[in-house]
Protein backbone atom coordinates (compact mmCIF):
# COMPACT_ATOMS: atom_id res chain seq x y z
CA UNK A 1 0.00 0.00 0.00
CA UNK A 2 1.40 3.40 -1.01
CA UNK A 3 0.80 6.23 1.60
CA UNK A 4 1.00 9.84 0.91
CA UNK A 5 1.81 12.06 4.15
CA UNK A 6 1.91 15.82 4.45
CA UNK A 7 1.49 18.41 7.45
CA UNK A 8 1.97 22.06 8.16
CA UNK A 9 -0.24 23.59 5.28
CA UNK A 10 -0.36 26.62 6.84
CA UNK A 11 -3.47 28.23 4.50
CA UNK A 12 -0.90 28.02 2.08
CA UNK A 13 -3.39 26.68 -0.70
CA UNK A 14 -1.51 27.29 -3.58
CA UNK A 15 1.28 25.07 -1.79
CA UNK A 16 -1.60 22.49 -1.28
CA UNK A 17 -2.87 22.09 -4.76
CA UNK A 18 0.94 21.14 -5.89
CA UNK A 19 1.53 18.74 -3.45
CA UNK A 20 -2.24 17.23 -4.23
CA UNK A 21 -1.17 17.29 -7.68
CA UNK A 22 2.19 15.49 -7.24
CA UNK A 23 0.73 12.84 -4.83
CA UNK A 24 -2.13 12.28 -7.39
CA UNK A 25 0.79 11.42 -9.75
CA UNK A 26 2.24 9.28 -7.80
CA UNK A 27 -1.13 7.09 -7.44
CA UNK A 28 -0.87 6.81 -4.16
CA UNK A 29 -4.06 4.52 -2.10
CA UNK A 30 -4.38 6.88 1.01
CA UNK A 31 -3.09 9.84 2.12
CA UNK A 32 -3.16 11.28 5.64
CA UNK A 33 -2.32 15.03 7.26
CA UNK A 34 -0.82 15.51 10.54
CA UNK A 35 -2.50 18.72 10.97
CA UNK A 36 -1.33 22.67 11.05
CA UNK A 37 -3.98 23.34 8.44
CA UNK A 38 -4.05 27.41 9.32
CA UNK A 39 -2.19 29.50 10.89
CA UNK A 40 0.21 32.55 9.10
CA UNK A 41 -0.75 31.78 5.57
CA UNK A 42 -3.69 33.88 3.79
CA UNK A 43 -6.34 31.08 2.81
CA UNK A 44 -6.99 28.78 5.92
CA UNK A 45 -10.55 28.63 5.00
CA UNK A 46 -9.97 26.95 1.02
CA UNK A 47 -7.45 24.75 2.66
CA UNK A 48 -10.07 22.98 5.64
CA UNK A 49 -12.53 23.22 2.56
CA UNK A 50 -10.18 21.25 0.12
CA UNK A 51 -8.76 18.40 3.00
CA UNK A 52 -13.00 18.16 4.05
CA UNK A 53 -13.63 17.32 0.42
CA UNK A 54 -10.97 15.06 -0.36
CA UNK A 55 -11.84 13.33 3.02
CA UNK A 56 -8.26 12.98 3.87
CA UNK A 57 -7.85 11.45 7.13
CA UNK A 58 -6.07 14.14 9.75
CA UNK A 59 -4.75 15.57 13.21
CA UNK A 60 -4.70 18.60 15.13
CA UNK A 61 -2.31 20.51 14.76
CA UNK A 62 -0.74 23.08 17.28
CA UNK A 63 -2.07 26.12 15.20
CA UNK A 64 -5.72 24.16 14.80
CA UNK A 65 -5.76 23.55 18.63
CA UNK A 66 -5.13 27.24 19.31
CA UNK A 67 -7.66 28.49 16.93
CA UNK A 68 -9.94 26.30 18.21
CA UNK A 69 -8.44 26.92 22.34
CA UNK A 70 -6.92 30.13 22.09
CA UNK A 71 -3.01 31.00 22.81
CA UNK A 72 -2.13 29.30 25.78
CA UNK A 73 1.57 27.90 24.62
CA UNK A 74 4.35 27.04 26.23
CA UNK A 75 7.99 28.36 25.81
CA UNK A 76 8.86 26.16 22.89
CA UNK A 77 5.97 27.60 20.92
CA UNK A 78 7.83 30.90 19.95
CA UNK A 79 11.57 30.83 20.76
CA UNK A 80 11.91 34.32 20.40
CA UNK A 81 9.79 37.53 21.78
CA UNK A 82 9.59 38.28 18.00
CA UNK A 83 8.58 35.48 16.99
CA UNK A 84 5.85 35.18 19.61
CA UNK A 85 4.66 39.02 18.23
CA UNK A 86 4.65 37.61 14.78
CA UNK A 87 2.62 34.42 15.77
CA UNK A 88 0.13 36.35 17.72
CA UNK A 89 -0.75 38.61 14.60
CA UNK A 90 -1.08 35.86 12.73
CA UNK A 91 -3.31 34.24 14.97
CA UNK A 92 -5.72 37.29 15.54
CA UNK A 93 -6.27 37.28 11.51
CA UNK A 94 -7.03 33.63 11.38
CA UNK A 95 -9.19 33.84 14.14
CA UNK A 96 -11.03 36.74 12.62
CA UNK A 97 -11.37 35.27 9.32
CA UNK A 98 -12.01 31.88 10.06
CA UNK A 99 -15.65 29.99 9.08
CA UNK A 100 -17.47 28.42 12.23
CA UNK A 101 -18.17 25.53 10.24
CA UNK A 102 -13.96 25.21 9.79
CA UNK A 103 -13.39 26.18 13.66
CA UNK A 104 -15.69 23.12 14.35
CA UNK A 105 -13.82 20.82 12.19
CA UNK A 106 -10.80 21.62 13.49
CA UNK A 107 -11.91 21.29 16.84
CA UNK A 108 -13.25 17.61 16.18
CA UNK A 109 -9.57 16.32 14.35
CA UNK A 110 -8.03 13.65 16.86
CA UNK A 111 -4.58 14.13 18.33
CA UNK A 112 -3.66 10.73 17.19
CA UNK A 113 -4.75 8.49 14.53
CA UNK A 114 -3.43 4.88 13.95
CA UNK A 115 -3.55 2.59 11.08
CA UNK A 116 -1.91 -0.77 11.85
CA UNK A 117 1.56 -0.19 13.09
CA UNK A 118 1.18 3.16 11.83
CA UNK A 119 0.72 6.17 14.12
CA UNK A 120 -0.09 9.84 13.00
CA UNK A 121 0.60 12.83 15.23
CA UNK A 122 0.91 16.60 14.69
CA UNK A 123 4.32 17.31 16.70
CA UNK A 124 4.75 13.96 19.28
CA UNK A 125 1.94 11.78 21.14
CA UNK A 126 2.27 13.69 24.64
CA UNK A 127 1.35 17.20 22.54
CA UNK A 128 0.73 18.79 19.50
CA UNK A 129 3.61 21.58 20.35
CA UNK A 130 6.31 19.36 21.46
CA UNK A 131 9.08 18.53 18.66
CA UNK A 132 10.07 15.77 18.22
CA UNK A 133 13.73 16.95 16.57
CA UNK A 134 15.87 14.44 14.97
CA UNK A 135 18.86 15.51 17.47
CA UNK A 136 16.41 14.05 20.13
CA UNK A 137 17.51 12.05 22.79
CA UNK A 138 17.69 8.72 21.29
CA UNK A 139 15.78 7.02 24.60
CA UNK A 140 13.05 10.02 24.64
CA UNK A 141 12.26 9.48 20.48
CA UNK A 142 11.78 6.21 21.40
CA UNK A 143 9.71 6.40 24.26
CA UNK A 144 7.41 8.44 21.96
CA UNK A 145 7.28 5.68 19.77
CA UNK A 146 6.81 2.82 21.92
CA UNK A 147 3.70 5.07 23.64
CA UNK A 148 1.61 4.94 20.80
CA UNK A 149 2.08 0.84 19.97
CA UNK A 150 3.05 1.63 16.55
CA UNK A 151 6.28 0.54 14.72
CA UNK A 152 6.17 3.83 12.46
CA UNK A 153 5.79 7.15 13.89
CA UNK A 154 4.77 9.82 11.34
CA UNK A 155 5.12 13.41 12.71
CA UNK A 156 5.28 17.31 11.62
CA UNK A 157 5.51 20.48 13.33
CA UNK A 158 9.61 21.15 12.66
CA UNK A 159 8.57 21.67 9.45
CA UNK A 160 11.88 20.34 8.26
CA UNK A 161 11.35 16.55 7.06
CA UNK A 162 13.49 13.73 7.87
CA UNK A 163 13.54 9.50 8.84
CA UNK A 164 15.39 8.42 12.32
CA UNK A 165 15.70 5.09 12.46
CA UNK A 166 15.72 3.65 16.33
CA UNK A 167 17.65 0.35 16.17
CA UNK A 168 19.15 -2.01 18.99
CA UNK A 169 17.52 -0.51 21.26
CA UNK A 170 18.15 -2.56 24.71
CA UNK A 171 15.65 -1.50 27.56
CA UNK A 172 16.87 -2.69 31.20
CA UNK A 173 14.90 -2.31 34.55
CA UNK A 174 15.83 -2.34 37.84
CA UNK A 175 12.72 -2.77 40.08
CA UNK A 176 13.93 -2.20 44.20
CA UNK A 177 10.68 -2.35 46.46
CA UNK A 178 11.32 -2.60 50.23
CA UNK A 179 11.93 -5.80 51.73
CA UNK A 180 12.00 -7.03 48.45
CA UNK A 181 15.08 -8.25 46.60
CA UNK A 182 15.43 -6.34 43.74
CA UNK A 183 14.97 -7.67 40.11
CA UNK A 184 16.12 -6.74 36.69
CA UNK A 185 14.44 -7.36 33.42
CA UNK A 186 16.09 -6.99 30.03
CA UNK A 187 14.63 -6.43 26.54
CA UNK A 188 15.75 -5.79 23.22
CA UNK A 189 13.18 -3.33 20.71
CA UNK A 190 12.68 -3.87 17.32
CA UNK A 191 13.62 -1.45 14.79
CA UNK A 192 11.07 1.72 15.29
CA UNK A 193 10.96 4.44 13.04
CA UNK A 194 10.38 8.28 12.99
CA UNK A 195 9.32 9.77 9.43
CA UNK A 196 8.69 13.57 10.01
CA UNK A 197 6.94 14.80 6.25
CA UNK A 198 8.04 18.23 6.50
CA UNK A 199 6.21 21.01 5.82
CA UNK A 200 3.54 21.57 2.91
CA UNK A 201 3.19 25.81 3.26
CA UNK A 202 5.97 26.64 5.28
CA UNK A 203 8.98 24.95 4.59
CA UNK A 204 11.98 25.68 6.42
CA UNK A 205 14.92 23.91 4.70
CA UNK A 206 16.22 27.24 2.84
CA UNK A 207 13.58 26.91 -0.36
CA UNK A 208 10.28 28.12 -1.13
CA UNK A 209 9.32 24.51 -2.28
CA UNK A 210 6.48 22.20 -0.08
CA UNK A 211 7.53 19.08 0.98
CA UNK A 212 5.72 15.71 2.12
CA UNK A 213 6.61 11.89 2.39
CA UNK A 214 5.33 8.63 0.46
CA UNK A 215 5.83 5.47 1.91
CA UNK A 216 5.10 2.28 0.77
CA UNK A 217 3.92 -0.33 3.46
CA UNK A 218 5.08 -3.43 1.88
CA UNK A 219 8.94 -2.37 0.87
CA UNK A 220 9.21 0.36 4.28
CA UNK A 221 10.12 2.87 1.23
CA UNK A 222 10.25 6.41 2.27
CA UNK A 223 10.36 9.21 -0.24
CA UNK A 224 10.83 12.30 0.73
CA UNK A 225 9.16 14.88 -2.31
CA UNK A 226 9.94 18.14 -2.53
CA UNK A 227 7.34 20.27 -4.63
CA UNK A 228 7.91 22.98 -6.17
CA UNK A 229 4.86 25.55 -6.47
CA UNK A 230 3.98 29.17 -7.31
CA UNK A 231 4.83 30.71 -4.03
CA UNK A 232 4.89 34.30 -5.54
CA UNK A 233 1.02 33.58 -5.75
CA UNK A 234 0.53 32.91 -2.20
CA UNK A 235 3.46 36.04 -0.86
CA UNK A 236 1.01 38.20 -2.96
CA UNK A 237 -2.50 36.81 -1.01
CA UNK A 238 -0.37 37.20 2.20
CA UNK A 239 0.17 41.15 1.50
CA UNK A 240 -3.41 41.88 0.17
CA UNK A 241 -4.96 39.97 2.80
CA UNK A 242 -2.96 42.58 5.38
CA UNK A 243 -0.95 40.35 7.00
CA UNK A 244 2.60 41.28 7.71
CA UNK A 245 4.35 41.64 4.47
CA UNK A 246 7.89 39.52 5.99
CA UNK A 247 5.88 36.67 6.15
CA UNK A 248 5.97 36.80 2.54
CA UNK A 249 9.44 37.61 2.46
CA UNK A 250 10.46 34.97 4.54
CA UNK A 251 8.35 32.29 2.90
CA UNK A 252 10.18 33.18 -0.74
CA UNK A 253 13.37 32.17 1.05
CA UNK A 254 12.28 28.92 2.87
CA UNK A 255 12.75 30.49 6.17
CA UNK A 256 9.17 29.98 7.88
CA UNK A 257 7.62 32.96 9.02
CA UNK A 258 7.77 33.13 12.36
CA UNK A 259 7.97 29.56 14.43
CA UNK A 260 11.86 27.61 15.07
CA UNK A 261 12.48 25.10 17.52
CA UNK A 262 15.91 25.03 19.06
CA UNK A 263 16.28 23.27 22.32
CA UNK A 264 15.78 19.25 21.14
CA UNK A 265 15.91 18.19 24.94
CA UNK A 266 12.44 20.42 25.69
CA UNK A 267 9.40 18.75 27.25
CA UNK A 268 6.33 20.64 25.59
CA UNK A 269 4.55 21.39 29.54
CA UNK A 270 1.59 22.33 27.80
CA UNK B 1 57.82 72.63 19.62
CA UNK B 2 56.47 69.75 17.59
CA UNK B 3 53.67 70.41 14.49
CA UNK B 4 50.65 68.55 14.43
CA UNK B 5 50.18 65.77 12.39
CA UNK B 6 47.15 65.75 10.02
CA UNK B 7 46.08 62.24 8.60
CA UNK B 8 43.24 62.06 6.25
CA UNK B 9 40.94 58.76 5.52
CA UNK B 10 38.79 58.26 2.98
CA UNK B 11 37.65 55.28 1.00
CA UNK B 12 34.15 53.40 -0.17
CA UNK B 13 31.68 52.89 2.47
CA UNK B 14 32.67 49.60 4.41
CA UNK B 15 36.22 49.69 3.47
CA UNK B 16 37.65 49.59 6.67
CA UNK B 17 38.27 53.08 7.29
CA UNK B 18 37.19 53.30 10.80
CA UNK B 19 38.66 49.77 11.49
CA UNK B 20 42.20 51.56 10.06
CA UNK B 21 41.96 54.42 12.25
CA UNK B 22 40.80 52.29 14.90
CA UNK B 23 44.29 50.23 14.77
CA UNK B 24 46.15 52.90 14.41
CA UNK B 25 45.45 54.69 17.18
CA UNK B 26 46.95 51.47 19.66
CA UNK B 27 50.66 52.19 18.36
CA UNK B 28 50.46 55.88 19.45
CA UNK B 29 51.69 57.97 22.06
CA UNK B 30 50.68 61.37 20.59
CA UNK B 31 47.38 63.23 21.95
CA UNK B 32 45.40 61.37 19.42
CA UNK B 33 41.77 63.51 17.83
CA UNK B 34 39.61 62.29 15.83
CA UNK B 35 37.30 64.12 13.31
CA UNK B 36 34.42 62.88 10.87
CA UNK B 37 33.18 66.12 9.16
CA UNK B 38 29.25 65.82 8.99
CA UNK B 39 29.23 63.06 11.60
CA UNK B 40 26.12 63.07 14.19
CA UNK B 41 27.11 62.69 17.87
CA UNK B 42 24.61 60.02 17.85
CA UNK B 43 27.38 57.99 15.74
CA UNK B 44 27.91 54.52 16.41
CA UNK B 45 31.59 54.66 15.57
CA UNK B 46 31.81 57.66 17.72
CA UNK B 47 30.30 55.46 20.40
CA UNK B 48 32.42 52.70 19.64
CA UNK B 49 35.53 54.74 19.90
CA UNK B 50 34.64 56.50 23.06
CA UNK B 51 34.40 52.68 24.53
CA UNK B 52 37.53 51.59 22.78
CA UNK B 53 39.70 54.66 23.07
CA UNK B 54 38.34 57.09 25.42
CA UNK B 55 41.59 58.90 25.86
CA UNK B 56 41.12 59.88 22.03
CA UNK B 57 39.38 63.58 22.07
CA UNK B 58 36.27 63.65 19.38
CA UNK B 59 36.33 67.16 17.76
CA UNK B 60 32.74 67.64 17.16
CA UNK B 61 31.58 69.76 14.06
CA UNK B 62 30.60 73.17 15.73
CA UNK B 63 34.54 73.38 17.55
CA UNK B 64 36.12 71.95 14.59
CA UNK B 65 38.22 75.79 13.92
CA UNK B 66 38.47 76.36 17.86
CA UNK B 67 40.19 72.70 18.22
CA UNK B 68 42.42 72.61 14.97
CA UNK B 69 43.68 75.63 15.91
CA UNK B 70 44.82 75.37 19.13
CA UNK B 71 46.11 71.58 19.00
CA UNK B 72 48.75 70.45 21.37
CA UNK B 73 52.58 69.73 20.58
CA UNK B 74 53.00 66.42 18.33
CA UNK B 75 48.89 66.21 18.29
CA UNK B 76 48.07 63.45 15.37
CA UNK B 77 44.78 64.51 14.11
CA UNK B 78 42.92 61.59 11.83
CA UNK B 79 40.16 62.91 9.75
CA UNK B 80 37.57 60.02 8.36
CA UNK B 81 35.53 61.20 5.03
CA UNK B 82 32.67 59.71 4.69
CA UNK B 83 31.14 58.93 1.58
CA UNK B 84 28.69 62.22 1.37
CA UNK B 85 32.13 64.13 1.66
CA UNK B 86 34.12 65.00 -1.59
CA UNK B 87 37.95 64.73 -1.64
CA UNK B 88 38.10 68.29 -2.95
CA UNK B 89 36.62 69.42 0.08
CA UNK B 90 38.00 72.92 0.95
CA UNK B 91 38.58 71.31 4.39
CA UNK B 92 41.14 69.04 2.97
CA UNK B 93 42.97 71.77 1.01
CA UNK B 94 43.35 73.61 3.86
CA UNK B 95 44.98 71.44 6.33
CA UNK B 96 48.41 69.42 4.96
CA UNK B 97 47.04 65.80 5.56
CA UNK B 98 49.27 63.31 4.97
CA UNK B 99 46.18 60.80 2.50
CA UNK B 100 45.30 57.84 3.03
CA UNK B 101 42.89 55.19 0.63
CA UNK B 102 41.44 52.36 2.19
CA UNK B 103 40.27 50.65 -0.51
CA UNK B 104 39.05 46.84 -1.72
CA UNK B 105 41.44 45.03 -3.22
CA UNK B 106 40.10 44.50 -6.61
CA UNK B 107 40.11 48.07 -7.16
CA UNK B 108 42.60 49.18 -9.24
CA UNK B 109 41.90 52.81 -10.19
CA UNK B 110 39.34 55.13 -8.82
CA UNK B 111 38.76 58.37 -7.47
CA UNK B 112 40.99 57.32 -3.87
CA UNK B 113 43.68 56.59 -5.81
CA UNK B 114 44.12 59.22 -7.63
CA UNK B 115 43.73 61.37 -4.46
CA UNK B 116 46.03 58.81 -1.84
CA UNK B 117 49.53 59.43 -1.11
CA UNK B 118 48.98 56.01 0.44
CA UNK B 119 47.04 53.17 -0.26
CA UNK B 120 46.00 50.73 1.75
CA UNK B 121 44.26 47.00 1.12
CA UNK B 122 41.20 47.46 2.97
CA UNK B 123 37.55 44.62 3.10
CA UNK B 124 36.77 42.86 -0.40
CA UNK B 125 33.43 44.68 -0.44
CA UNK B 126 30.84 45.33 -3.06
CA UNK B 127 30.65 48.63 -4.65
CA UNK B 128 28.14 51.23 -4.02
CA UNK B 129 25.82 52.56 -6.70
CA UNK B 130 27.81 55.51 -8.23
CA UNK B 131 25.21 57.42 -9.39
CA UNK B 132 22.44 56.95 -6.69
CA UNK B 133 23.63 58.48 -3.11
CA UNK B 134 22.91 56.14 -0.41
CA UNK B 135 20.47 56.79 2.42
CA UNK B 136 21.53 56.73 5.78
CA UNK B 137 19.46 56.05 8.59
CA UNK B 138 20.42 56.06 12.51
CA UNK B 139 19.02 55.77 15.50
CA UNK B 140 20.00 56.37 19.31
CA UNK B 141 18.75 52.88 21.30
CA UNK B 142 20.02 53.82 24.59
CA UNK B 143 17.85 52.09 27.64
CA UNK B 144 16.64 49.24 24.96
CA UNK B 145 17.98 45.57 25.93
CA UNK B 146 17.59 43.19 23.22
CA UNK B 147 15.92 39.45 23.34
CA UNK B 148 18.86 37.37 21.58
CA UNK B 149 16.81 35.59 19.43
CA UNK B 150 15.09 38.21 18.43
CA UNK B 151 18.02 39.94 17.36
CA UNK B 152 19.38 37.85 15.18
CA UNK B 153 16.12 37.34 13.62
CA UNK B 154 15.61 41.01 12.92
CA UNK B 155 19.72 41.54 11.29
CA UNK B 156 19.23 38.52 9.15
CA UNK B 157 15.79 40.04 7.86
CA UNK B 158 17.48 43.42 7.32
CA UNK B 159 21.10 42.42 5.83
CA UNK B 160 19.25 39.86 3.70
CA UNK B 161 17.03 43.04 1.87
CA UNK B 162 13.90 42.31 3.85
CA UNK B 163 13.29 46.31 4.83
CA UNK B 164 15.26 47.66 1.72
CA UNK B 165 18.84 46.87 0.37
CA UNK B 166 21.22 47.20 3.08
CA UNK B 167 24.66 48.06 1.79
CA UNK B 168 25.90 48.52 6.03
CA UNK B 169 24.73 47.85 8.74
CA UNK B 170 26.53 48.71 12.22
CA UNK B 171 25.47 49.17 15.95
CA UNK B 172 26.18 48.68 19.34
CA UNK B 173 23.14 46.43 21.02
CA UNK B 174 22.50 46.29 24.87
CA UNK B 175 22.05 42.27 25.98
CA UNK B 176 20.12 41.10 29.03
CA UNK B 177 23.20 39.32 30.19
CA UNK B 178 24.49 42.76 30.86
CA UNK B 179 27.13 42.78 27.40
CA UNK B 180 26.68 45.42 24.99
CA UNK B 181 27.87 43.94 21.62
CA UNK B 182 29.20 45.72 18.65
CA UNK B 183 27.49 44.32 15.42
CA UNK B 184 28.88 45.07 11.71
CA UNK B 185 27.50 44.02 8.12
CA UNK B 186 29.13 45.09 5.24
CA UNK B 187 27.50 43.76 1.51
CA UNK B 188 30.03 41.34 -0.01
CA UNK B 189 31.60 40.25 2.81
CA UNK B 190 30.44 36.73 4.38
CA UNK B 191 28.24 37.03 7.98
CA UNK B 192 27.72 39.14 10.32
CA UNK B 193 30.27 40.17 12.76
CA UNK B 194 29.52 39.75 16.42
CA UNK B 195 32.00 42.01 18.98
CA UNK B 196 31.75 41.95 22.46
CA UNK B 197 32.77 45.45 24.19
CA UNK B 198 35.35 45.45 26.34
CA UNK B 199 33.11 47.47 28.83
CA UNK B 200 31.16 46.32 32.06
CA UNK B 201 28.21 44.14 32.16
CA UNK B 202 25.00 46.18 32.93
CA UNK B 203 22.85 44.63 35.47
CA UNK B 204 21.15 47.35 36.93
CA UNK B 205 17.89 47.87 35.25
CA UNK B 206 17.88 49.83 31.19
CA UNK B 207 21.72 51.11 30.53
CA UNK B 208 22.44 54.43 30.92
CA UNK B 209 24.95 54.41 27.94
CA UNK B 210 25.77 55.03 24.36
CA UNK B 211 24.06 52.22 22.16
CA UNK B 212 21.96 52.69 18.44
CA UNK B 213 22.31 51.72 15.50
CA UNK B 214 23.30 52.89 11.72
CA UNK B 215 22.12 51.63 8.16
CA UNK B 216 23.30 52.35 4.58
CA UNK B 217 21.62 51.46 1.48
CA UNK B 218 18.71 51.94 -0.43
CA UNK B 219 15.04 52.26 -0.49
CA UNK B 220 15.25 51.46 3.47
CA UNK B 221 12.13 51.05 5.26
CA UNK B 222 13.02 52.97 8.12
CA UNK B 223 9.84 52.96 10.36
CA UNK B 224 9.43 49.25 9.86
CA UNK B 225 13.17 48.82 10.91
CA UNK B 226 11.83 50.93 13.85
CA UNK B 227 9.40 49.21 14.58
CA UNK B 228 10.71 45.66 14.22
CA UNK B 229 13.53 45.91 16.61
CA UNK B 230 11.62 47.65 19.20
CA UNK B 231 9.12 44.29 18.75
CA UNK B 232 12.79 42.48 19.87
CA UNK B 233 13.71 45.00 22.73
CA UNK B 234 12.55 43.38 26.33
CA UNK B 235 10.32 45.13 28.74
CA UNK B 236 11.40 46.01 32.48
CA UNK B 237 10.62 43.32 34.34
CA UNK B 238 12.08 40.83 31.46
CA UNK B 239 15.78 42.68 31.73
CA UNK B 240 15.29 42.64 35.77
CA UNK B 241 14.51 38.88 35.60
CA UNK B 242 17.09 38.03 32.98
CA UNK B 243 20.07 40.26 34.83
CA UNK B 244 18.93 38.97 38.03
CA UNK B 245 19.41 35.02 36.65
CA UNK B 246 22.81 36.32 35.28
CA UNK B 247 23.83 37.57 39.23
CA UNK B 248 22.26 34.54 40.65
CA UNK B 249 24.26 32.31 38.19
CA UNK B 250 27.52 34.50 38.90
CA UNK B 251 27.89 35.91 42.33
CA UNK B 252 30.19 38.17 42.89
CA UNK B 253 33.15 36.77 44.97
CA UNK B 254 33.23 38.64 47.88
CA UNK B 255 37.12 39.99 48.57
CA UNK B 256 38.44 37.81 51.70
CA UNK B 257 40.44 40.20 54.13
CA UNK B 258 43.65 38.65 55.63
Amino acid sequence: MKLAVMSCIHGNYEALNAVLSDIDRHKTDQIYCLGDLVGYGPHPNAVVEMIRSLDIPTCQGCWDEDIVDGLNACDCSYPSQLAEKRGKQAHEWTDQVIHPEVREYLANLPITLQAENLAFVHGSPNSQHEYLLPSMDGFAALERVLSTGADVLFCGHTHVPYVRDLEGGKLSMRVHQPGQAETQKQSTVSLKRIINAGSVGEPRHGRPNATYVLYDTDSKQVTLREVPYDYQKTCLAIVEQGLPPIFAWRLARGMEFAERADDPNHVCQR
Amino acid sequence: MNNPSFIAVAGPSGSGKTTWIQQSFKDQTAPLFYFYPGLDTISVDLMRLGYGFPEVQVIPDQQAQQVLSSLPDGAVVYLELGFHLSLESPLLSALPCHQVAVVPPYLQESEWHEWADEIVLGNDIAMLDAVKQPELWHTPLQGQVFDPPSLEVVLVELTGGAYGKVHRLKGIFEMPDGQALYIDFVAGLEGIEYTELNIPRWLEGRPHRLSGIEVTGYNLEQKLIAQTLLDGSLADDMIASYQQQYKTLNPVEEEIAV
